[in-house]
């Protein structure tokens, strides 16, 4: 085990000739070792609670178990099942519209609601609670209200007859066309207040200078905000994405508690298949691989949302 | 740096040895089977879900055997149906398990439950529990054909699926009796509709969407072949006349308006809830339900088995059971099977009865009036018929999702009863082809 930091590293003073003497060896090795007792209880936690049922969902990936008879081998029979059935296309397809209300929606209306109240100190700490408040409600929660107010006779359609448009209601979540949109509009109304709060924090750090410097050059609200908040917020946006991002392809409470898929599968999510093959179907090795699959669908688009978010050098 | 690799290859060594998996393979039979119990103080553990009826069960039970104490624990359903397989897995199992086929067929194969033929020798089974409420309980050892082989579970409680009607709604549309065949309840369904009354309340976010086509089935097809097809008979077919038409027939009264719109976004608590405060005429789910509408309604509800096509048929109904399986771990087989021996019993029959169910027993005799004394009549009717055929989601693993996707489909009329039938013979195949 040659140390890596006895290396020369430019900007260190260089390891003297003749090598290390034993005696700062030793006491070098155990700095480390207690360097390693303070890292191990986290450590231990995360590789026994994070890594290890990764690792083991992998392995589970390739194997035929129902749960409770031995289980066999079954190479990459799951993965081709996945990829062959007619569930997963739409699934996906329906993730990936989430994603525009989990996530586009909600940090646009994060920025705007920014720009608004940036500035303004009176009652910020009542909008902040307020906007936030649908992230600390359980999503589980949040999916039976949604329920309800979208209902035949819910808040919703009661709006609408008010204003007179008797003729466009109906029961939403049940609407074969409307279902996913529905369901995205709960997505929005959760995630808004995290992306917003988010943003605040962030543009609290921007330095007033550059606003007075845009002022000076004419600039108004608008263009302060292209020139110096949008810009700032760049590492903000990208956390905000790709949280939101992350909500919107594993999703899988909302949308069990309020459509389970339906009408007629028109809002399944990959999540949501997973259950089925793991409980409804007992085919864990079906349900590991699809989890898999949805583990690097995801990392594809974390790591899209980040390149595109990066600043140029 | 290098400790990552490391860590890697350390899980995935314990990964590699973590997963040799539970054995077995073989189907259970208990061996030294006795009616001769024990007269020692023992306890018998036990998991169940539905209560009631098991929780007044067991109290009369132990009433019965003081020496025999049954320390039972009740889960949630949706949480029993994730957990049980994997508690009857265990090295110290519940003695007995409240049966779920969907659930728990895994544990046939695996010879975790009882193959119960022994006992139902010892004890004449045939005799007292309805022939139809054990063989939905049979199995193969394979768990893939269900209605023959050993016997699994032996039920505890009974039900049935029927119509629920609203006396009041149905009498002001001009209807005096309950229909005696399927046209005659179509022209019901005219005359209420004429009436501005919507007639039925419709669940189909969950179950209650099959659960009208099952009925429909049921009341058009041939029952034989039905069942065949819910028992996974090889070269079955759902893909028949009757279910087509069945399926058809809902297409049909969403267009007509019986139905309402929003039926798709409806829970089965929901349309229920609709039913009681008076929305619809008519309501289809099973005498389970029956305690919370009698609280609701009172007089004002009535049951009536969904007629046969024609009249003079034998009456066919979908039917299901509070059954209970013993583990092939227990140490006390002989006290298990006395419980499961109990459910025939007269007192039970009082209990079952009582507690909404229908007895086990259909020779107890029972006092009913109002809903109850139609329910009960109306289930007799069908077991003396021997028409109580299983619910379609016990064919496959995943049925129950094809069969309320496909009923949505139906119902937004996104799909053609065509399609709903391929879909539902596609996830029979996967399983039993």
């Amino acid at each position: 085990m040659a140390d890596t930091d006895t290396a020369v590293l430019p900007g260190r003073t260089p390891v003297r000739p003749g090598g290390t003497s034993p005696v700062r060896g030793r006491r070098r090795r155990s700095r480390r070792l207690i360097a390693l007792a303070y890292i191990a209880p986290a450590a231990l936690v995360y590789i026994g609670f994070a890594i290890w049922p990764a690792i083991h969902t992998v392995y589970l990936s390739f194997l035929s178990w129902d749960g409770i008879l031995p289980a066999t081998w079954a190479g990459l029979d799951n993965y081709r099942a996945i990829f062959t059935d007619s569930m997963l296309g739409p699934s996906l397809w329906h993730a990936i519209v989430l994603i525009l209300f989990f996530a586009v929606i909600p940090c646009a209306l994060g920025l705007f609601m920014t720009a608004l109240l940036q500035g303004t100190t009176r009652g910020m700490t009542t909008f902040r609670v307020i906007f936030f408040l649908p992230q600390v409600l359980p999503l589980v929660a949040v999916g039976i209200t949604w329920r309800w107010l979208y209902n035949d006779e819910g808040l919703v359609n009661q709006g609408l007859r008010a204003v007179g448009l008797d003729g466009v209601t109906r029961a939403w979540l049940g609407d074969y066309n409307l279902a996913l949109i529905a369901l995205g509009f709960i997505g929005t109304w959760a995630m808004s207040g995290l992306c917003m709060v988010l943003f605040l924090a962030g543009a609290q750090k921007i330095d007033t200078s550059l606003y007075e410097a845009v002022a000076i050059d004419g600039g108004g609200p608008v263009r302060r905000f292209f020139a110096v908040t949008l810009p700032a917020l760049r590492g903000e946006i990208t956390i905000a994405s790709v949280i939101t991002t992350i909500a919107a392809l594993a999703s899988f409470d909302l949308v069990f508690v309020t459509t389970n898929g339906g009408p007629a599968n028109q809002t399944t999510v990959p999540g949501l298949l997973v259950y089925r093959l793991a409980f409804n179907e007992s085919n864990i090795g079906g349900a590991a691989a699809l989890a898999v699959v949805l583990t690097l669908i995801v990392i594809v688009f974390v790591t899209a949302i980040r390149r595109l978010t990066r600043e140029k050098p | 740096m290098r400790t990552k690799p490391l860590a890697a290859v350390l899980a995935l060594a314990l990964a590699l040895t973590a997963c040799a998996e539970s054995g077995g393979g073989e189907s259970a039979a208990p061996s030294d089977v006795s009616k001769e119990l024990t007269k020692e103080n023992i306890t018998l553990k036990l998991a169940y879900t539905d209560d009631p009826p098991s929780k007044a069960l067991i109290s009369a039970f132990e009433a019965e055997h003081p020496n025999i104490k049954i320390d039972a624990q009740q889960t949630p359903f949706s949480d029993y149906v994730k957990s049980i397989k994997l508690s009857m897995a265990a090295d110290t199992p519940p003695d007995i398990a409240e049966y779920n086929p969907g659930a728990m067929r895994s544990l046939v194969p695996a010879g975790l439950i009882y193959d119960l033929t022994a006992y139902e020798k010892l004890y004449s089974w045939n005799d007292g529990f309805p022939a139809a409420s054990l063989e939905v309980l049979r199995s193969n050892k394979e768990a893939k054909e269900y209605g023959t082989g050993g016997l699994y579970a032996v039920p505890g409680a009974l039900s049935v699926l029927g119509v629920y009607y609203n006396k009041q709604l149905v009498q002001a549309a001009g209807i005096t009796k309950p229909p005696s065949t399927l046209d005659e309840f179509r022209a019901n369904l005219a005359a209420v509709k004429g009436k501005g009354t919507t007639p039925f309340s419709l669940g189909g976010l969950e179950v209650g969407g099959f659960q009208l086509w099952n009925a429909l089935t049921n009341s058009l097809g041939d029952e034989t072949q039905y069942r065949d097809w819910v028992y996974g008979k090889p070269g079955s077919t759902i893909q028949t006349d009757a279910a087509k038409q069945a399926a058809q027939t809902v297409v049909d009264w969403v267009g007509a308006g019986y139905i309402p719109a929003s039926a798709n976004a409806t829970a089965d608590a929901d349309a229920q809830a609709n039913f009681v405060g008076g929305k619809s005429a008519y309501l289809i789910t099973g005498n389970w339900a029956a305690s919370v509408i009698e609280k609701g309604m009172g007089d004002n509800v009535g049951f009536f088995l969904l007629p046969q096509a024609k009249t003079g048929e034998s009456t066919v109904a979908s039917g299901a059971s509070v059954a209970f399986s013993i583990s092939s771990k227990t140490k006390h087989p002989n006290e298990a099977a006395a419980f499961l021996d109990f459910m025939r019993s007269a007192k039970a029959a009082t209990i079952q009865f009582d507690t909404g169910f229908m007895p086990v027993n259909s020779e107890a005799p029972i006092q009913a009036s109002g809903l109850r004394g139609d329910i009960a009549g109306e289930f007799k009717k069908v077991v003396g018929d021997n028409g109580i055929v299983p619910f379609p989601d016990f064919a496959s693993p995943n049925m129950i999702d094809r069969l309320t996707s496909g009923v949505q489909g139906l119902l937004s009329k996104q799909s053609t009863p065509d399609q709903f039938l391929t879909s539902l013979q596609e996830s029979w195949t996967q399983y039993h082809g």
